[in-house]
């Protein structure tokens, strides 16, 4: 199973990760992607921590998914197999359930619909849009055992 | 092993660099660079004051300051062409000062061509019947207009400028004041909070474009052609086969050519000759590489001992001295590549700057002086013995000789083609009528390794267009590749379209006309104009498109500026770093034809760009009632 792996030490927030995941979400390459549209969202964050650190967040896909616990529509299911936490916005009843229940944060409004929207690890794509972006090699996928939340 | 390297249309060029797996150039540095930063790209990263970088997103819109994306875009762009438009302005400002310290008896060279010279004083009025004192007059007529201050509009433009443009201009109010205070100014305007205007600021970019048109491009080549020769169409050989490894060999990367002037006249004397055959070598070459191997290749006919031939691009320079044949690199200007540093450590090629503002950290300084030019002169020479002694018996030399060719068509001048034509532009005019040339697309401007690859989109593109019967003129690094493509043969007819094939076959010419250096993209605008005239229309209606697909420098991009004020379409195949601001997006690429006339045309694939063009000049036709 492979999860997303952030090296902190490497992070230069230079966001790059955070254009590629809007555009990646909005059908756009980087050229093309309006940055004045608010309505463009990014599911991975770069943050600051409290320490004044930069902080890369994204979504974990926990092994023991608070988010998918908490969803009662049956939205959010995780696959056993690729591990991935996925969310059907079809389905998606708009309850904002697992946004209350996600402690990084990771799930949110999307901000075209009143469903919700978080990452999908680019399942659809060879390589993750935000690993393909990152110029450092600070975000990668890694293989990780069961049992790591 | 072969290393990952970008890819070039130059395939025996490929072929060379993948032989040597022990050497780095551009081409294995550029997959590690291949991530690029958004927010550069888009140029929305604003690094004016110290509470930056400020970057735009959906969620924070504008800067600490207020500044928004269109204000941040805008100032980062016009700080781009103000920077080309210093270059270019560098290069005319020192051949005009090389011209008059010629003719104040400073400068120990021969002007060679004094028709130019003729043309020159009784356009800009000067009365002086002394040549020397003729030369003098038409520099400072130059320099006086560089050195305006801003609010004091440049003579010349009335002069040089074709009439519906300068009215167009005078319109828009963008007629520059002195060029270097223009230059100036956009760096005031556009510092921590000044200007917020993307609209001004645009404005501004034009008018740096008509500077840098006119005058570092346009005067530049009249200037050089006063002290170097003018053109001659002629056939020359290109590639690494131009390398002669029984000779010392210089290679000077630059665009400044009137400051070998002496040099090269000085390399064939009977006494350097001597020098050469003391070490064991025949005698020396200069081999072309860059821009200036482009301009001593298009007066190739006055430079037929000393000038090798034309090597290749900005990008075939490391590769260039890689073939061990080199013995001394000149650097006077861009494109004096940092990574030729590493390629001539190891190859043991010595360098020397002669100009601070191309000062590599590895060569030696040896500051231009044009009073000083024989005692310059006399240590380049003695330093390419010395490198030539030291480094010969130590270095393997490899030059792929089949790399290249031998019949390049060179030498054409907006001069040389209206009499290769029969003294009037009136036989083109009459093939462009009649449809057997379609319309004609200037190909011109850089090299880089990023539109697909070197070369790649230039000659992909080159070959969509002759096959479309669009006749091409080249100039620039673009032509270097399509040279070394074989686009510039006369067998390159075969790949054109039937009409166009059966036109060049006739002339015995190739479907590419090839100008020379990049300066020489203000003799492609002269065509235009020439065009024009005749047909009595403005730049707007002809069935003519400009086309830098593989700009790469803050030059190309004031070169472009001057291609939108002379109101022609301009397509680039990767987009500036504009495309974070709509304001400034539109403007170029929806309301510029409104305003001047021109249009910028952004796609990055070859057919569709070939599509566009194509339609453009076909839309022009009907306009024409063609």
């Amino acid at each position: 199973m492979e999860r997303i792996y952030i090296d902190r030490q490497l992070c230069e927030a230079c966001k790059g990760c955070m254009l590629a995941c809007m555009a990646k979400h909005n059908g756009e390459n980087i050229d093309t992607l309006d940055l004045l549209d608010t309505s463009n969202q990014s599911a991975n964050l770069i943050e600051q921590s409290s320490q004044g650190e930069v902080a890369p967040i994204f979504c974990r896909h926990c092994d023991k998914p608070e988010c998918v616990e908490a969803c009662m529509s049956g939205a959010l299911t995780k696959d056993k197999e690729t591990g991935i936490v996925s969310l059907d916005q079809n389905k998606c009843a708009g309850c904002w359930m697992c946004v209350m229940s996600c402690s990084y944060g990771m799930i949110n409004k999307d901000t075209n619909a009143n469903v919700a929207f978080k990452c999908d690890l680019c399942k659809d794509r060879e390589k993750s849009a935000c690993i393909e972006n990152c110029p450092t090699g600070a975000i990668e996928l890694i293989e990780v055992g069961e049992g790591r939340a | 092993m072969v290393k990952e390297r970008c890819t070039s249309a130059d395939c025996r060029l490929c072929e060379f660099l993948d032989s040597k797996p022990e050497l780095e150039t551009s081409f294995n540095r550029e997959p590690k660079q291949s991530v690029k930063c958004g927010f550069g790209k888009k140029g929305v990263c604003c690094r004016l004051c110290s509470n930056g970088p400020c970057r735009i997103t959906p969620k924070s819109p504008r800067g600490v300051c207020g500044a928004d994306a269109d204000t941040i875009v805008a100032r980062n762009f016009l700080r781009n062409v103000a920077a080309g438009a210093a270059c270019y302005l560098h290069v005319v400002e020192n051949t005009a000062n090389n011209l008059r310290e010629a003719g104040l008896g400073n400068y120990a060279t021969e002007l060679k061509g004094l028709e130019m010279l003729d043309e020159l004083a009784e356009l800009f009025d000067v009365e002086a019947e002394d040549v020397n004192e003729k030369a003098v007059q038409v520099a400072e007529k130059v320099l006086a207009d560089l050195y305006k201050p801003r609010y004091k509009k440049m003579e010349l433009v009335e002069k040089l400028a074709y009439s519906p443009r300068l009215k167009k201009w005078k319109e828009l109010d963008i007629i520059p004041g002195g060029a270097k205070s223009e230059v100036f100014d956009a760096l005031v305007k556009t510092s921590t909070n000044l200007s917020s205007d993307p609209v001004d600021m645009l404005m501004h970019v034009l008018n740096l474009g008509i500077s840098t048109g006119l005058y570092g491009l346009h005067m530049t080549n009249l200037l050089n052609d006063v002290m170097l020769g003018e053109p001659e169409i002629t056939q020359d050989k290109v590639g690494f086969k131009v390398v002669d490894e029984d000779y010392i060999n210089i290679v000077v990367t630059g665009h400044q050519h009137t400051m070998i002037a002496h040099l090269q006249d000085a390399l064939i004397t009977e006494e350097a000759t001597k020098m050469a055959q003391d070490v064991g070598a025949k005698g020396f070459k200069i081999v072309g590489s860059t821009c200036v191997g482009q301009d001593l290749q298009l007066r190739g006919a006055h430079y037929k001992d000393v000038f090798a031939g034309h090597a290749g691009n900005n990008y075939t320079s490391e590769a260039l001295l890689a073939t061990g044949g080199i013995d001394l690199v000149i650097s006077e200007f861009n494109c004096t590549i940092p990574g030729l540093e590493l390629v001539a450590e190891k190859y043991q090629v010595k360098m020397i700057a002669i100009d601070d503002v191309a000062k590599k950290t590895t060569a030696e300084m040896l500051k231009f002086d044009p009073a000083k030019a024989p005692e310059i002169t006399d240590k380049l020479i003695k330093a390419a013995v010395e490198s030539y002694q030291n480094r010969r018996s130590k270095i393997e030399i490899d030059i792929p000789k089949d790399h290249g060719y031998d019949d390049v068509v060179t030498g054409v001048s907006e001069k040389s083609l209206r009499k290769f034509l029969g003294g009037n532009y009136k036989a083109l005019i009459d093939l462009i009528a009649s449809g057997k040339i379609k319309g004609v697309a200037a190909v011109v401007g850089c090299s880089n390794l990023t539109a697909k690859g070197h070369d790649v989109f230039s000659v992909g593109l080159t070959k969509e267009l002759i096959k479309r019967d669009i006749l091409v003129l080249s100039a620039g690094c673009t032509t270097g590749g399509l040279e070394n493509c074989g686009l510039v043969s006369p067998s390159a007819a075969k790949l054109a379209g039937d009409n166009l094939r059966e036109v060049c076959e006739e002339l015995g010419i190739p479907p590419v006309l090839n100008f020379g250096p990049c300066l020489s993209i203000g003799r492609v605008e002269e065509v235009a104009v020439e065009l024009a005239k005749a047909l009595d229309v403005d730049l707007p209606q002809l069935p003519a498109v400009l086309s830098a697909p593989q700009w790469l420098e803050e030059q190309a991009l004031a070169d472009g500026a001057f291609g939108l004020a002379l109101g022609l379409p301009l397509h680039l195949a990767l987009p500036p770093f504009v495309t974070g601001s709509e304001i400034i997006v539109d403007t170029l690429t929806k309301n510029l034809p409104e305003i001047t006339g021109g249009q910028l045309i952004i796609d990055t694939e070859i057919e569709s760009a070939a599509d566009k063009l194509e339609e453009i000049i076909l839309d022009r036709r009907s306009g024409l009632g063609l």
